[in-house]
This record gives structure tokens, C-alpha cells and sequence, in this order.
């Protein structure tokens, strides 16, 4: 599972969930890819899920890129305790996922078995998403 | 090319994203015209019509701005990344005859050896080529080719008129056996191992 290897602030505030992507928009390496249409928190159990939706599908050939990288804590205090006593401990590692971002990308398969593989793995994510295919057009 | 991409475009004199947004509610696309050493020219281009001539890449338009005919390249789209719909677009002037580099996709046929994949590297190619005879894609066959084997910028045939900009031992295609699905034990082992890490 992803994670990261050293973090400099153990615990965080939660990220935003505002406003839409400004990168990561395209089909960059690939030749479909899964375009997220809604925000979400998307946790690294979730891109492991995901990615092993995928890939069992594919079976040999292709090759999967994952775009985002879970490098938020959220927090979470431990049931029937009361509030106060400062902030929980660390229980998920998300990516912020905004409207727009390309999270997997596929490549080197058939279009009908890509479109298959990829509406796997948006079944794992807690999103709406959409497929999309790499464009030429965009200068 | 010109021909077929003729399309009129009206002068805008009213700018912000009031304005703009105003023209995108009747369907129409805010635009700016520069190049050349000109003053850059604002207008307003019919929606529909733009948006499927640049599905096409690098696609050159043939402006009619108050009667006179402007040959222009598209240099840039802004779109909106969920709703797909085009929100500005940046042309440069550009003239009969004269070349322009332009990054140009790359597209693979054919099926390589059984038993492996063909990995597109790179997608796109920077070349310079006339402005009115810029190739759509270039056609890149990979027929029979074994595990190993690489197809360098340099392999990747140009139609004529066409210099290569990009690096010429730039690697455009590699072909490689595809890995095989990990284990579930070994995902399950990798799992554990990297949660430990984080602690």
C-alpha cells in the first residue's frame, strides 16, 4: 500500500475539498484514464483496491499508472471518549482528490478490456468518475 | 487544410471575465490573435464549429475578421476539465509557406511479437514543418517487432518537408514483455511492511 516513508507534521488539518483540479487533468502517460467528477478523500486502501481491480482484469500486458499518492493523515479519536484531550491519532492516509484529476491511467491494452479494467477500479473508489481516452487536439 | 477551417470571427471589444463569460453563454469562444510583431487582436469564434476542428491537432484556422482572411495556428486551449467545454484559445498568426514547429502525436499500428507490448514513451514529436501542410499524426508501425528492441525519434518516418527538432536518439517505442500480476501474498506482505513504516 502506498504511504508515505517520513512525514514532518504528524498530524494534520483536513485537507480542502473545494474548487476543481488544476493539474493532472490529462491522460499524461497513458491511453485511458479515470477522470474524478466529484471530490473525495480517496485513502490508500482504496488506490490498492483499485489497482488490483485493474491489473487482475488486464492479466499480462498493459501497464497501470496511479497519478494521485495518499499523503494526508486524517485523524480519528477512539469511540465513546470524550471530547477534548487533543487532537486523535492518525487512522487513514488520503489523496485529495478534486474534480478533473486523472487518478489511473492504463496503456498497451484493447480499448474494450481497458474501458472493463478501469470501470473496476471506479467501482473502489468512493467518487464519480468518469473513463476518458487521451487527446490529440489539446495543443 | 485552410480551406476546410474557415471560420468567421467577430472583434471583441469588451474584456473580463464578465464579458467573456457572456460570450460563452451564447456559445462562443473568447480568443486572442498574436504573432508576427502585430498588436494582439481579441475575438469571439462560433463554438461548435471550433471545437470540432480542434479535436484535430496543431490545427490551422482561416479567420475572416472583418473581411480580410487570417491564416492562424491554435497555440493553446484552456478547457474546463470536468464540463469539457472550451474557454479561451490562444492563436498565432501564421503565413502561407512559412514553417512552424509544432509538437506532432505519434501513432502505432500494427501488433508487435506475441507475448509482448509495444510502450509508446513518447507521445509526441516536435517538428518543424510548414504551416498549411502539418501532419495530423505520424504513423509509426511496430509489425513484428521482438522483446528489446527500441524505435528512437531518429527511426520515426517524416512525411516530406518535415525537420526533426526533438532529439533524434529521444526513445519513442520499447518494446518489453509485460510484467506479471503480482502474487496476492506478496501484495499482502508489501501491505504490511509499508504500514509499519509510517508509524
Amino acid at each position: 500500500m502506498l504511504i508515505p516513508r517520513r512525514v514532518k507534521h504528524r498530524k494534520q488539518h483536513r485537507p480542502h475539498r473545494t474548487g476543481q483540479a488544476t493539474g493532472g487533468t490529462q491522460v499524461s502517460f497513458g491511453e485511458y484514464g479515470i477522470q474524478a467528477l466529484t471530490p473525495a478523500y480517496v485513502t490508500n486502501r482504496q488506490i490498492e483496491s483499485a489497482r488490483i481491480a485493474m491489473t487482475r482484469h488486464i492479466k499480462r500486458g498493459g501497464k497501470v499508472w496511479i497519478n494521485i499518492y495518499p499523503d494526508r493523515p486524517l485523524t480519528k479519536k477512539p469511540a465513546e471518549t470524550r471530547m477534548g484531550s487533543g487532537k486523535g491519532s492518525p487512522e487513514w492516509w488520503v489523496a485529495n482528490v478534486k474534480p478533473g484529476r486523472v487518478l489511473f491511467e492504463v496503456a498497451g491494452v484493447s480499448e474494450e478490456l481497458a474501458k472493463e479494467a478501469l470501470t473496476r477500479a471506479i467501482h473502489k473508489l468512493p467518487l464519480k468518475a468518469r473513463i476518458i481516452k487521451r487527446e490529440e487536439g489539446d495543443a | 487544410m485552410a480551406d476546410e477551417n474557415k471560420v468567421v470571427a467577430e472583434l471583441r471589444e469588451s474584456f473580463g471575465k464578465g464579458a467573456a463569460r457572456k460570450l460563452r453563454a451564447l456559445g462562443k469562444i473568447p480568443a486572442v490573435i498574436y504573432g508576427h510583431g502585430g498588436e494582439p487582436q481579441h475575438v469571439s469564434l462560433p463554438g461548435h464549429q471550433v471545437a470540432l476542428i480542434i479535436r484535430k491537432s496543431n490545427a490551422v484556422l482561416a479567420l475572416d475578421i472583418d473581411g480580410t482572411t487570417q491564416l492562424t495556428l491554435v497555440k493553446d486551449v484552456q478547457k474546463d476539465p470536468v464540463r469539457q467545454v472550451i474557454e479561451h484559445l490562444d492563436l498565432i498568426v501564421v503565413r502561407q509557406g512559412e514553417k512552424v514547429e509544432v509538437e506532432v502525436p505519434i501513432r502505432v499500428e500494427g501488433e508487435s511479437y506475441p507475448g509482448t507490448i509495444a510502450s509508446l514513451e513518447t507521445t509526441t514529436l516536435l517538428v518543424s514543418v510548414e504551416a498549411t501542410h502539418i501532419p495530423e499524426g505520424f504513423e509509426l508501425s511496430v509489425e513484428g517487432l521482438e522483446e528489446g528492441q527500441h524505435v528512437f525519434a531518429k527511426d520515426v518516418p517524416l512525411p516530406a518537408g518535415a525537420t526533426l527538432i526533438s532529439d533524434p536518439e529521444l526513445l519513442v517505442v520499447g518494446i518489453m514483455v509485460p510484467a506479471a500480476t503480482l502474487a496476492e501474498g506478496e501484495e499482502g506482505e508489501e501491505g504490511e511492511s509499508t504500514e509499519a513504516a509510517a508509524e
